[in-house]
């Protein structure tokens, strides 16, 4: 009966001692493996379940529809109106998840890393329970804390709830610049989980909370998993024919010359340099 | 009988263990300690033994040697040289591994990932992997590692890495200091921690181009951060360098066109209607 004993004793020690050496159990965790693309066929507008554009009726307060509205004329005539995207600075949050291109999601103890395969893209989202840090840098993608949640009671986490504040700008949801507020408040909640019938779709609640809008507002985003993903290097300021100089955005003409982006759009301003007559 | 109830004991404790163990299926423990944030010791220059430029005694071949003085020429009169990086072009391989803004490393059991500030993350496989045949080139490759335990203490301590696959252009350093244009690289590294200092990376790192006459290895050098503060450091973000054609030119702080070199005429502006005032 005493070897009995001390042989279970010793046993669990050493259950004990593996359990310890082994620091992150991922049996905890769902399987988020792989690469998470954009499914075919759906655009990348921000809420995917509307048209784009006017389409998307952003609940935008009546400032930021007049903002908007130029926005709008103005990428009709050849501009960029309120998406800043086309000099390659990053989509920040939200926009980052309408994963234009590909993301990998990356769980590990303290920090969930979302990759996404564009514009050096990266989020961490801390999950160690920390408090949000008093003096951060904002940032385009900005700061995340997120919370595990085994919502169904099955003994494994199975949503991650994550909320994003410490913004800079100038941000847009999508390429047609739905504006976000210039005060940069914006808060980003999401809950992101596997499709309960489909492991291989995951679901991003994604609700934006800032003052261009009249209330917050809610759109699921939907990725389809590749399980041997082929990553391709998708390198913006490569080939980028946009040009910005000052507050006005021009073109690079095949042949390597300036050009206009809009009909009659004037030549920049040529102060700095010598001319000489010809 | 007491010795068959201990052997039946144990019996059902080691199967508790072996099952606790399956199920964990990535041994941390396995693999050595390289969380938290690495910065660079030193400056920006390639070789961190060496002063930039001329001072790093490239093994350059003639023909790459006169391409480096052309770009350091132009870099004296206020141009961009042979650097692509005004541009916002990542730097690619190898110069990635000077670690300008700080990293990370992420271990996961098929693939190693290091992650930068500035720049999209490089993956390592460590799979067993072979090199694919059909692959598009990027700018930091495509990496296969291996992991070594040198010291043969059941636990990692190296990284072995070979990089190939990468498109151009590339330099080694902001001077310009130039790989071939064949992008035929190849980049391999051993990657560990000081024997005394585990706060301490080191990246032996050898690149082979036919822009070389040889071999050419430096071994960078990382400090440890364990509570690091990440900063989003983006390239293009008020970038004041352009360029229109193969010129380069900058952006004054008032917003308007400017040259980056005395005398620089301003670009062709053939395709505008220039109406006179």
């Amino acid at each position: 009966m005493r070897s009995s004993i001390r042989a279970i004793t010793l046993a669990g020690v050493m259950i004990i001692a593996a359990a310890g050496a082994q620091a992150f159990d991922q049996s905890n965790y769902p399987d988020w493996s792989g690469q998470w693309k954009r499914p075919a066929g759906v655009g990348n507008q921000w809420d995917t379940s509307k048209p784009p554009r006017r389409g998307q009726q952003p609940p935008l307060t009546p400032e930021y529809q007049a903002i908007y509205e130029a926005n709008l004329k103005d990428q009709a005539a050849g501009g960029q109106g309120t998406d800043p995207t086309y000099t390659c600075i990053p989509d920040g949050m939200p926009r980052a998840m309408n994963v234009i291109f590909p993301m990998e999601i990356i769980i590990q103890p303290n920090i969930t890393y979302v990759m996404i395969e564009y514009l050096s893209m990266l989020r961490r989202i801390y999950t160690d329970g920390r408090n949000w840090p008093k003096d951060a840098e904002p940032s385009f993608m900005g700061y995340s804390i997120g919370k595990w949640i085994d919502e169904d009671g099955g003994g494994r986490y199975n949503v991650l709830e994550v909320e994003t504040r410490n913004l800079k700008g100038p941000r847009a949801f999508d390429a047609s610049g739905i504006p976000l507020h210039a005060d940069n408040q914006t808060v980003v909640k999401e809950r992101i989980y596997l499709d309960t019938s489909d492991p291989n779709i995951l679901h991003d609640e994604v609700t934006t909370i800032d003052n261009a809008l009249t209330r917050p507002w809610t759109v699921t985003k939907n990725y389809h998993r590749v399980r041997n993903p082929v990553w391709v290097e998708a390198i913006c300021a490569e080939g980028n024919q946009h040009v910005r100089i000052g507050t006005e955005n021009y073109m690079l003409s095949a042949d390597g010359y300036l050009m206009p982006a809009k009909k009659d759009q004037p030549p920049p301003d040529l102060r700095y340099f010598k001319q000489t007559g010809k | 009988m007491p010795v068959r109830s201990s052997i039946g004991a144990v019996v059902l404790a080691t199967v508790i263990v072996t099952t606790i163990a399956a199920a964990r299926a990535h041994d941390e423990t396995k693999y050595p300690d390289w969380s938290g944030q690495w910065l660079r010791t030193g400056g920006i220059q390639w070789d961190p033994t060496k002063p930039i430029g001329r001072g790093q005694q490239a093994p350059l071949t003639p023909e790459y040697q006169a391409i480096f003085e052309a770009s350091l020429a132009d870099q004296a009169l206020g141009g961009a040289g042979n650097d692509p990086r005004y541009a916002c072009l990542p730097v690619g391989m190898p110069r990635l591994m000077s670690v300008i803004f700080p990293m990370e490393f992420i271990f996961t059991p098929k693939t190693t990932y290091i992650l930068f500030e500035n720049n999209m993350p490089r993956r390592i496989y460590t799979d067993g992997r072979s090199w694919p045949n059909h692959l598009e080139p990027a700018f930091a490759g495509y990496s296969i590692g291996k992991w070594i335990d040198g010291d043969a203490d059941g636990r990692y301590d190296m990284l072995e890495v070979e990089t190939r696959h990468m498109k151009g252009p590339r330099t080694y350093e902001g001077s310009g200091l130039p790989l071939h244009k064949d992008n035929q690289t190849i980049v391999k590294e051993r990657i560990y921690l000081d024997k005394t200092n585990p706060d301490i990376l080191y990246d032996e790192i050898t690149t082979i181009d036919h822009a070389l006459t040889r071999p050419w290895t430096v071994t960078k050098k990382f400090r440890r951060d364990h509570n690091p503060t990440w900063i989003e450091n983006d390239c293009s973000e008020d970038n004041h360098h352009l360029a229109i054609g193969k010129e380069h030119y900058f952006l004054s702080a008032d917003g308007y066109l400017m040259p980056a070199k005395k005398g620089q005429p301003p670009p062709d502006l053939r395709y505008f209607n220039q109406s006179k005032k």
